[in-house]
């Protein structure tokens, strides 16, 4: 899960291997926002796979490769 | 997850975020209970524990460990476990701060800049190179 400068780098990167999923760094920064910003709440519970999934889903996330087991 | 696992890992997190390292077992109280605690958080993945001994690995988003992804945020410096994570301290924190890393593939120094949640530099891009069904397979390598 690594950021780069472009699909350049990421292709030259990936050496040949099956490539996986690339977002913008902003709908990134909109998925952390939205996966940790609970994380050090006092009363913090584990979010449900349905929660995640919710989560994914509105960020347009709705692939196969994005879907949780 | 039970309560009392629930406050383990808060108190786990609390001295993590307040020290900025990672407790030990002893640390926390009772060294067994301790441990056997974070093994079932591990199972749980609300913590990670290295794979050949007890100790924290990640906090998720915080990596216990030096990782490519150095977080200055809260006045103090922290490292994510991936790009996602780094994100995720800004976040978990509610601070604005800086990322600092580099290309995997030409090594070129990438820095980011989190204001309110967002990224001063949006060319950047993030890949993500293992499906989700697959993250905790392996969660070190995902």
């Amino acid at each position: 899960m690594n950021l780069f400068r472009s699909e350049e780098h990421i292709a030259r990167w990936l050496g040949g291997r099956d490539p996986g999923a690339t977002i913008s760094v902003t709908k990134l920064s909109e998925l952390a926002n939205a996966w940790w910003d609970d994380r050090l709440a006092a009363d913090w519970v584990p979010h449900t796979r349905e929660q995640n999934m919710a989560i994914l889903e509105r960020l347009g996330l709705t692939s196969e490769f994005w879907r949780l087991p | 997850m039970d309560g009392t696992d629930l406050e383990l890992r808060r108190r786990t997190y609390g001295f993590f975020v307040e020290n900025g390292w990672a407790p030990s077992a002893a640390e926390l109280g009772d060294r067994d209970s301790v441990l056997a605690g974070w093994r079932r958080l591990h199972a749980e993945h609300a913590v990670v524990l290295n794979a050949d001994s007890d100790e924290l690995r990640m906090l998720n988003p915080f990596s216990v460990v030096p990782t490519a992804y150095r977080v200055q945020a809260g006045g103090r410096w922290w490292y994510g476990n991936c790009a996602w994570d780094a994100f995720g301290i800004c976040a978990a924190l509610h601070e604005d701060g800086r990322i600092a890393t580099s290309c995997p593939d030409c090594g070129e120094p990438l820095t980011v800049e989190v204001r309110d949640g967002r990224p001063d530099d949006e060319s950047l891009l993030f890949h993500c190179l293992v499906p989700a069904a697959q993250w905790w397979d392996d969660i070190v390598f995902t």
